[in-house]
């Protein structure tokens, strides 16, 4: 095992590490507008856009006659052919949208496939043409980190400082912007060469990362680290920080664990050449943080929200047992059998919930068949019952409900009114003592 | 200097407003005076909304010229505020409800400038003016629509501006808030301001407002609410005189279209 800091000293290791760490930072902190802006497609279309782009690249360096060892020369030609096709995707997206009034899906996957098609029937030319240079074209579809050298640092780097000071300096204007175009536009902030602004630094960002991910991958780069971010926080700043942390430890650890595996896989089947490339383990890693996060942030993960939702559900129905049973006999005993007779659960659930119910001081167990009330639980009872027959008097008195109509939804509100809506609900319908159906409502207590 | 002390409000000269070559506003020309409350009325599709994103330059006019205060918008903006429709933003951005507020003063603060001490404290001041103080920290995605609507109202108060063009503030609210809502107008009125309120309810009409605008494509009738809210008014308004023109307009959005 080499130990992780060697990815930042050796002479070897070092340029693709920070590289790609470089090209994550600005990819996860554009990606974290273009999310906002709900234009996850766009890095997709521009990083397929950018691939013509790299085929022309080539072919200027070819007809210059550069050789394959030039590599850092070749390297400007493509990036600059990279951004200026992935510049007119973008022009052309817009203009199909704007002029000809294509939906902006439609003309997004329409720019992606079109120029995408272009580059690949560009780069088989090549292969015949400029075979010396072919495998760079290759390399940009897929990403290829090995042969970074410390320019590259330099340079992602210098467009990474870019991207952050931008979102720095334009923090406000960028947030309320994407927030609400119109207002922004109100308060005289000039959308459009801001705009036009962070088109270029999306599209920079886009071209500086196909060199380590690839076309195919990139789009993964700019949204992954959104979306995980998004889950942790409610402000946007921290957004971007966070997103930008979960791009750098992607860069990292897609290097770290990419040249692991290949010295475990060589040193394990010495014959078969296996190769796990770094780009696409980088997004692996990013897609992995990005699939945690989904599940199990602490506020928005699925597996909290699942929790939240099961133990609303358990309320909603201990709620609606205890009220059968208080409107049964809120002061008798009742039987297991009276009680499920009206229960459409299954009788071992409903043993369940009656020991739980028990166990929590709501329910008295008289003997092995007999329930009662206790003193705690009529009064819970009584509660739900008056919440759902307050909402069904609101319902049907505000609301012009027919009063044949307000039990379904009172039977979810019943369950979900706050304290402060019960003393509003209270005082809006002057503590009515009798519901739509002439039932009483129980007072408060 | 000219002195443009006495100028009206807002004026508006010919404006004509176009979606895609067909018409949505015809030649509008009106004179608002200053500490009016302004009532816009008309039906769905009448150009309501438009007519606010014209005014404010949100959306382009073929022809025309507005003028707040007798100077073109670009040398008054912030003497302008404006509250768009509630539906018309995501509420599950990630902001709090406090910084919301804060982007009213984005505009004066200019560019490369940060909210200061003293903009945030401003900002609490009108949150609690609109009874929101307790909610500051709060993401906005857990407010309901009557408080979506007054944190959208704090943020145009913070913007300190003399003119407010408010699109249906009270569309989803209770009767409750709307009437708190109508409380704070009511004192902009007063401090000598013109506030123009998008408008649905009719019976609350003259209850609300001094002074009325009736829209419904072309602008029907504007004055104070006492001379121009009758029943011819609002027959022209709101009647079926228009369901020829709508038909003819629909066919030329059709062929403009090239459909």
């Amino acid at each position: 095992m080499e130990s992780p800091l060697l990815f930042f000293t050796d002479a070897v290791l070092r340029a693709p590490t920070i590289g790609s760490m470089l090209m994550c930072l600005a990819a996860a902190i554009v990606g974290v507008l273009v999310f906002l802006r709900k234009q996850s497609l766009l890095g997709e279309s521009l990083s397929h856009a950018a691939y013509p782009g790299v085929v022309i690249g080539v072919m200027v360096a070819g007809a210059l006659g550069l050789e394959e060892h030039q590599s850092s020369m070749i390297a400007i030609f493509i990036m600059m052919g990279a951004f200026i096709t992935a510049l007119i995707g973008l022009w052309t997206i817009h203009w199909l949208v704007r002029k000809l009034r294509f939906r902006s899906d439609s003309a997004l996957c329409f720019i992606l496939s079109s120029f995408f098609g272009i580059g690949i029937t560009l780069a088989s030319n090549v292969q015949y043409v400029y075979s010396s240079l072919y495998r760079q074209i290759q390399s940009y579809l897929y990403g290829q980190t090995a042969t970074m050298t410390d320019i590259h640092i330099y340079v992602y780097g210098i467009f990474s400082l870019l991207i952050v000071l931008t979102v720095v300096l334009f923090y406000k204007e960028l947030q309320a912007m994407t927030f609400d175009r119109d207002y922004a536009k109100s308060l005289g902030i000039k959308t459009k060469p801001i705009d036009a602004l962070l088109f270029i630094l999306i599209t920079l960002a886009v071209v500086i990362g196909i060199r380590s991910v690839g076309v195919v991958l990139m789009s993964a780069m700019l949204i992954a680290p959104a979306v995980a971010a998004r889950q942790y926080t409610n402000k946007m700043f921290v957004m971007f920080f966070l997103a930008g942390l979960f791009g750098l430890i992607s860069g990292f650890l897609g290097n770290y664990f990419s040249v692991e595996l290949n010295n475990y896989l060589s040193l394990k089947y010495p014959t078969d050449r296996l190769v796990i490339p770094t780009g696409p383990m980088i997004v692996m890693v990013a897609s992995v943080i990005c699939v945690v996060s989904l599940f199990f942030a602490p506020e928005r993960g699925l597996i909290v929200r699942l929790i939240r939702i099961g133990s609303f559900r358990y309320r909603c129905m201990c709620e609606n047992l205890l009220k059968a049973i208080w409107r049964h006999s809120s002061k008798k005993e009742i039987s297991f059998d009276e009680i499920e007779k009206y229960q459409s659960l299954s009788p071992i659930y409903l043993r369940f919930l009656l020991w739980r119910l028990s166990m929590s001081g709501w329910l008295e167990k008289l003997d092995a068949n007999a329930y009662k009330l206790t003193v705690d639980g009529n009064l819970w009872a009584a509660k739900i019952v008056r919440l759902h027959r307050l909402w069904e008097v609101y319902l049907a008195n505000y609301l012009g409900v027919g009063a044949e109509r307000v039990h379904r939804n009172a039977e979810e509100m019943e369950h979900i009114i706050t304290p402060e809506l019960e003393r509003e609900l209270t005082l809006l319908l002057k503590d009515p003592r009798t519901d739509p159906h002439h039932q009483p409502i129980p007072p408060r207590h | 200097m000219e002195n443009h002390d006495h100028s009206p409000a807002l004026e508006i000269h010919q404006m004509t407003v176009n979606y895609d070559k067909t018409p949505v506003l015809w030649d509008i020309s009106l004179e608002i005076p200053r500490g009016k409350l302004v009532g816009i009325i008309g039906p769905n599709g009448a150009g309501k909304s438009t007519f606010i994103k014209a005014v404010l330059g949100l959306v382009q006019p073929i022809s025309g010229k507005i003028e707040f205060f007798g100077q073109p918008l670009k040398d008054v903006r912030r003497r302008v505020a404006y509250v768009p429709q509630r539906e018309s933003v995501d509420w599950d951005f990630p902001i709090t409800v406090r910084d919301l507020v804060l982007m009213g003063r984005y505009g004066r603060l200019g560019l490369f400038r940060w909210p200061r001490a003293a903009d945030r404290v401003a900002a609490d001041h009108y949150l609690e003016t609109v009874g929101m103080s307790a909610y500051a920290h709060r993401q906005i995605s857990q407010l309901s629509g009557g408080q979506q609507q007054r944190v959208f109202i704090a943020r145009a108060l913070f913007q300190e501006a003399d003119v407010y063009l408010m699109d249906e503030p009270f569309a989803g609210i209770d009767l409750g808030t709307e009437k708190i809502l109508m409380g704070l107008l009511r004192k902009l009125k007063n401090a000598g301001k013109t506030v123009f309120v998008v408008h649905h309810d009719l019976n609350s009409v003259e209850e609300y407002f001094d002074w009325l605008l009736m829209l419904n494509m072309r602008l029907i009738a504007a004055g104070p609410v006492a001379e121009v809210f009758n029943p011819e008014t609002l027959h022209e308004t709101y009647g079926k005189s228009y369901s020829l023109f709508d038909e003819a307009l629909k066919l030329s959005q059709h062929k403009a279209k090239g459909l």
